[in-house]
């Protein structure tokens, strides 16, 4: 056999000369090269021409289609034939589960601000800890009427955090939705002071949530959380406890932290009857309530913690066990909006913060009723706590002052009550000799009781003078106020403070007891009785507590004196 | 051994016939991408389109190629200043975002005939469509995507609008028949409106985004406006503002078109109403247009007089929904349209009530018309 590779040439013999065939084995009679080369000629140039003319025109006309289509999209990727602009969501997808963060539910976190930028920090570090899933929370914020850095602190937080190495960091979409109300939120003492100013300046808060809601919200939500800036201290799980109820509307119970020397446990019993601060209002209807409701005029708003009206609530706050189930339900009308999570329907289908007076209530509470009048499910946790930050504003001073006044005139009338008991027993004294016994009896033990209390309200009031730098000036003050107001604020105040509850006990008045009252006073015996040393704790906020307020005091009092009474809330919806 | 084909048909093909081939190949690619190009694709300019798909859907985005959406990495933090969103009588000269949102039953090709007509810059206007999941929202919802891809993806670049949004509802609609008849009968109203409220609802609060001026709710079966309809009802800067709504219908009498109006929830209260309306449980509503409920409130279907004077503007206590501008303000203060009675209304006329308790009047154009489909 002939070998068939030679070293001088093919196979098939011929020489290797002028010759840059690809195919060197196959058969082609000589004959036919020349032809061939000269059409391959042909093609090379062809080929050349037709390249260089595409190179032209993609140079000319770089975004042309007719180049994308020829570069086969690699080059100069023309974005305006990617734009999209129709977006196609199915609402039942997003209904919202109790296990939201398996079926990769978003929701959107929502966090109105203003002059927040000391409580920025706080929350952030609470932002970074979350552990439902980042990529499936949107955060919108909305900065109102702000005098300090809180845009540009918030900003550059978030874009810390969507730069974060770490991929479980960043979040989904973020929006910051600036938004001036103007002058009609000042915080000035005017308008923040009185209770019909405090109806207004929630109708007008309730707007700043709906105009946040309005611009965040996209159909492909199933959650929405709402947190307030200044939450001291929330589980990191929070989202999902919450979730996991599966209930339409969601809340937990608020407590304030009090931070002084030492952080203690305050509850909202004990602060005296504080103005609302923002999360107390998670209150249950009671029937005196409803009654109120009725005789108020349609603009009237029923703020909580006022005692202009005495509405008798059960609220959220008091009715906590620290060793009680965190998993608790109950059924709750007006809500805080300290932390609120609800289904994203329930603002779909039109329950928003009302910024008028519905069925007597605005801005959170309204948003309670609200969603309850469209029948969804308004649940709050007595035994879930997060804690507020606790800082006085304004109001709550002014407040506080009010209650202070108030405290030493009820202790006048204790006093006058005393010097009458004792007249009472005077004359009785001749009585049948077992009525006088029995009366003797009952009178020591109420007198022990008044005593301890006197002794009580005496101490505090002496540490209060102490502090107050004019004391003498607000007894009469006080004295005016108790006369001119309505009948039903020591009511409310009993309700309120946990010294006045016990008081009222011993009261002979002690006025009809509303259901959540007797519930709360249950509960408070609970706790006199099975913890002492909690109950040794306690007294000691409402001690310090005006420590820190001593200046503000000063100065919302000099303020008071120019302060213009009677800003009702009617006159500004006239204008 | 084989030999390739390739070379044999190479080898026997005329260079000319090569050459035909080639230019035959890049006349076939120019018609291929003609479409395309002809409209000025490369000069359209989106100023507000985002890059994210989580991003506002009244604003398009750009859409990531497959490989690339990988390295998108998480959404950019977006600022919006909704002190700079104006709201003015000249929405046109202004660049003021318009979203025009229908909650749609059946769709009508007439319907969206006469949204194209529309000459307000389509670039500045949002469509919001919600439909129900029934079979009869599906046929609609089919009807209504064929025609948004004519326009969005063919149509001549005027036509097209900034960015449509299609929700599909997540209830079941409780009334399953959609006849005329049926949908009116006064028993019926309550169920009906209930669910026509949440679905305005749904639409309103998950579409109206931060750059919106003014929201307009037309709905489906309006087959017939002025083509300036949103220009002109922005032109009277009311918060709230009503067009008429009449149908057109043949007259067998006079063997000719003819006219009769056709919304009344656009009204003035009236004293028996109010009566009746205290009379009433706290959850009854009052309906208006139904013998057996004489409210005797002025109706704005009746107050139509003479069609030259357009400018007629009457304060109202109710309103339709069937041609309403409203001010995007309205709904970010938190008017709705209630499901449920509030002050014994519902829907859109409990949301004038609503707009009125925030302080916003609502206003209605007698002589300025819109038709209603005749079925």
């Amino acid at each position: 056999m002939m070998p068939r590779h030679q070293a001088s040439g093919f196979s098939n013999g011929y020489p290797r000369e002028k010759t840059f065939d690809l195919s060197p084995h196959s058969f082609q009679p000589r004959t036919s090269i020349a032809a061939q080369r000269q059409r391959k000629r042909l093609f090379v140039r062809l080929g050349i021409v037709f390249f260089v003319v595409i190179l032209i025109t993609l140079w000319v006309w770089p975004k042309s289609a007719f180049a994308s289509v020829l570069s086969l999209g690699l080059l100069g990727a023309s974005s305006e034939l990617e734009l999209e602009t129709v977006r196609y969501y199915d609402l039942t997808n997003v209904q919202g589960t109790a296990r939201g963060w398996e079926r990769e539910e978003r929701i959107l976190l929502c966090v109105p601000l203003r002059d927040a930028e000391p409580h920025l920090s706080m929350f952030f570090s609470h932002l970074r800890n979350f552990t439902y899933p980042h990529h499936l929370i949107d955060l919108a914020f909305l900065v109102s009427d702000s005098k300090d850095r809180t845009l540009e602190v918030l900003s550059d937080n978030l874009e810390q955090i969507q730069a974060d190495p770490d991929p479980k960091q960043p979040y989904g979409e973020i929006s910051i939705i600036e938004k001036d109300f103007g002058q009609e939120v000042n915080q000035d003492v005017e308008s923040r002071h009185g209770f019909a100013a405090q109806a207004s300046r929630r109708k007008l808060m309730a707007k700043a949530r709906n105009w946040l809601l309005s611009a965040a919200l996209r159909p492909y939500h199933s959650w929405v959380y709402w947190r307030d800036v200044d939450v001291e201290t929330a589980p990191f799980t929070i989202l999902e406890d919450l979730m996991r109820h599966n209930k339409d509307v969601i809340v937990p119970s608020t407590y304030f932290l009090y931070t002084s020397d030492e952080p203690v446990e305050l509850t909202i019993s004990q602060m005296s009857g504080d103005p609302f601060p923002i999360g107390l209002v998670v209150n249950s209807q009671s029937e005196t309530a409803l009654a109120l409701a009725d005789t108020l005029d349609e603009d009237a708003v029923i703020v909580e913690g006022y005692a202009e009206y005495a509405t008798w609530r059960p609220h959220l706050a008091y009715l906590r066990d620290p060793y009680g189930d965190p998993d608790m339900e109950m059924e709750i009308d007006g809500v805080g909006g300290v932390s609120i999570l609800a289904k994203a329907k329930v603002f779909r289908t039109g329950v928003h913060f009302p910024a008028f007076s519905f069925q007597k209530h605005a801005e959170t509470e309204g948003f309670g009723k609200m969603a309850k009048r469209m029948k969804y499910s308004v649940v709050g946790l007595p035994h879930y706590v997060i804690w507020h930050l606790y800082e006085p504003s304004v109001d709550d001073i002014k407040h506080m002052e009010e209650m202070e006044q108030e405290r030493i005139a009820r202790e006048k009338e204790e006093e006058e009550k005393k010097v009458k008991a004792a007249k009472l027993k005077e004359q009785f004294g001749d009585g049948a000799d077992t009525w006088e016994q029995d009366k003797q009896e009952l009178k020591e033990l109420k007198e022990k009781a008044a005593e301890e209390e006197k002794r009580r309200v005496k101490e505090e009031k002496a540490k209060v003078a102490q502090l107050k730098q004019n004391p003498n000036k607000e007894k009469p003050a006080a004295q005016d106020e108790k006369a001119t107001t309505n009948q039903g604020k020591p009511k409310a105040k009993q309700e309120k403070s946990r010294a006045k509850q016990e008081e009222s006990e011993v009261d002979d008045e002690k006025p009809a007891t509303s259901k959540g009252k007797s519930k709360a006073k249950q509960e408070q015996s609970e706790v006199d009785e099975e913890k002492p040393r909690e109950n040794r704790e306690k007294p000691k906020p409402s001690r310090q507590k005006p420590k820190p307020k001593q200046e503000k005091l000063a100065q919302a009092e000099a303020k008071d004196d120019n302060a213009v009474a009677g800003n009702s809330e009617k006159k500004r919806l006239a204008e | 051994m084989a030999r390739p084909m390739g070379s044999v048909r190479l080898k026997k093909a005329n260079p000319f016939t090569l050459l035909l081939g080639i230019v035959l190949c890049i006349f076939i690619l120019y018609f291929l991408i003609s479409p395309s190009s002809t409209p000025s694709s490369t000069t359209r300019v989106v100023v507000d389109s985002a890059r994210h798909h989580l991003s506002p859907p009244t604003s398009p985005y750009r859409k990531p190629k497959s490989d690339a959406a990988v390295e998108l990495g998480p959404p950019p933090v977006t600022r919006y200043n909704l002190n700079n969103v104006t709201i003015t009588a000249d929405p046109i000269g202004n660049q003021e975002h318009v979203l025009i949102l229908t909650p749609m039953a059946r769709f009508y090709q007439e319907y969206w005939d006469n949204l194209l007509k529309l000459s307000y810059p389509h670039g500045l206007i949002t469509l919001g469509f919600i439909l129900p999941k029934s079979k009869e929202g599906n046929a609609a919802t089919a009807l209504l995507q064929q025609q948004i891809q004519k326009t969005q993806k063919q149509g001549p670049e005027k036509d097209r609008f900034k960015s449509i949004i299609i929700l599909r509802q997540d209830f079941e609609p409780s009334l399953q028949s959609q006849d005329e008849s049926e949908r009116h009968r006064m028993a019926n109203q309550k169920a009906r409106r209930e669910d026509m409220s949440k679905a305005r609802n749904s639409l309103l609060f998950t579409t109206l985004g931060p750059a919106t001026s003014w929201v307009l709710w037309l709905d489906s079966d309006i087959v017939e406006t002025p083509p300036s309809l949103i220009q002109d009802l922005a032109g009277y800067s009311k918060p709230v503002i009503v067009a008429n709504c009449f149908q057109k219908y043949y007259d067998a009498e006079t063997k000719s078109m003819a006219e009769r109006p056709y919304d009344f929830n656009s009204w003035q209260d009236s004293d028996v109403a109010q009566k009746l309306g205290a009379s009433m449980g706290p959850d009854d509503i009052l309906l208006e247009g139904y013998a057996e409920m004489a409210t005797y409130r002025l109706l704005m279907a009746y107050m139509a007089t003479n069609p030259s004077e357009k400018d007629t503007v009457v304060p109202l206590d109710g309103v339709g929904g069937t041609a309403l501008l409203v001010r995007a303000d309205v709904h970010r203060d938190g008017a709705m349209f209630p499901p449920f009675a509030f002050y014994h209304l519902i829907e859109t006329e409990g949301f004038a009530k609503m707009a009125k308790r925030l302080g916003w009047q609502p206003y209605g154009l007698p002589n300025y018309k819109v038709y209603h489909y005749n079925e």
